[in-house]
């Protein structure tokens, strides 16, 4: 890789040079879709099995759990889409998850007649490792890191071909300032 | 009634923590994504898909977990772990990449602990 590196830390890196940071599925976002997309996937699997089997055990319980595998992927998308819109969504659907694991974590400690099985969020998370907790926190951080850059680097939040009506000209720019601030990583 | 095999599932735990491991040190020294770390990941897919083969010898000799439908989609996603982590590390040119991987070792050991849950004869 011939890309010229502007950050010390990085040339001075063994690894090859990191491509810039385009979006919010590269770099740590990367890690955080990853686990993003499991949950997306174990509680959408897990709200299926429930309601489909045994609905009528814990009806709240288990649309509690269908709601989570919802919120779950909608914030995998939109964190792996990445442009100015899904971000909005995905501080949203990040913001209703921690509300969300707060609030029914705390209800099923408090009802436990009304959570006899378990969901994705029922206390606190602690079935997932308290995973479900944490996940929404880095989540708006991250976020909140790609809001930043916005408002003070407008060209390089989106990438390119995205409809943004930054220049040529700056995004070229913008390449050597991302990867200047990838340095930051 | 007899029991699955527990070498198995306790090398995919052993094997999934230390490549977790690994892949945290590639993280730290930032590295990205290598031939070794896609290597180990084929290693815990081999084991993870004769896990799936023992579980499914289980099934056909008759035996049947409390929840079957649940069994089933784990034997299914269990063995996607490793190829999507590849795909996913793959792509992300940075240290993340080797993070990620990081994440499906992890994740590999912990679905070992949950198979016992969901069918107590697969020992750990």
């Amino acid at each position: 890789m011939s890309e010229p590196t502007a950050s010390p830390k990085q040339a001075a890196s063994p690894g090859p040079a990191a491509s810039p940071p385009d979006s919010t599925r590269t770099g740590p976002g990367r890690v955080l879709i990853a686990v993003y997309a499991l949950f997306a996937l174990s509680a959408s699997a897990r709200a299926a099995v429930q309601i489909a089997t045994k609905f009528s055990h814990a009806p709240v319980a288990y649309l509690l759990s269908a709601l989570a595998a919802v919120i779950y992927i909608l914030a995998t998308v939109t964190l792996a889409v990445g442009s100015p819109a899904a971000r909005r969504i995905a501080v949203l659907s990040c913001s209703v998850e921690l509300v969300g694991v707060l609030a029914v974590g705390t209800w099923s400690l408090a009802d436990r007649a009304t959570f006899p099985d378990a969901t994705v969020w029922s206390g606190y998370g602690s079935g997932y490792g308290y995973v479900p907790l944490v996940l929404p926190v880095l989540g708006l951080l991250w976020l909140r890191r790609w809001s930043k850059r916005a408002r003070t680097q407008p060209a390089i939040v989106t990438p390119a071909g995205d409809e943004d009506e930054a220049g040529e000209a700056a995004r070229s720019k913008s390449v050597l300032r991302a990867q200047v601030s990838f340095g930051r990583y | 009634m007899s029991s699955v095999n527990g070498v198995v599932p306790t090398t995919i735990i052993v094997a999934g923590l230390a490549l977790a491991a690994y892949a945290l040190l590639m993280t730290a020294l930032n590295r990205r994504m290598d031939i070794g770390l896609l290597a180990a990941l084929g290693v815990l897919e081999i084991l993870l898909l004769v896990l799936v083969g023992l579980i499914v010898a289980k099934l056909a000799g008759g035996g049947r977990p409390a929840s079957l439908p649940t069994l089933i989609g784990y034997l299914i996603a269990m063995p996607l772990v490793p190829v999507a982590a590849a795909f996913w590390g793959l792509l992300e040119r940075s240290r993340w990449g080797s993070a990620v991987v990081a994440v499906a070792g992890l994740v590999a050991a912990v679905l070992m602990v949950r198979l016992h849950e969901i069918w107590p004869v697969i020992h750990v």
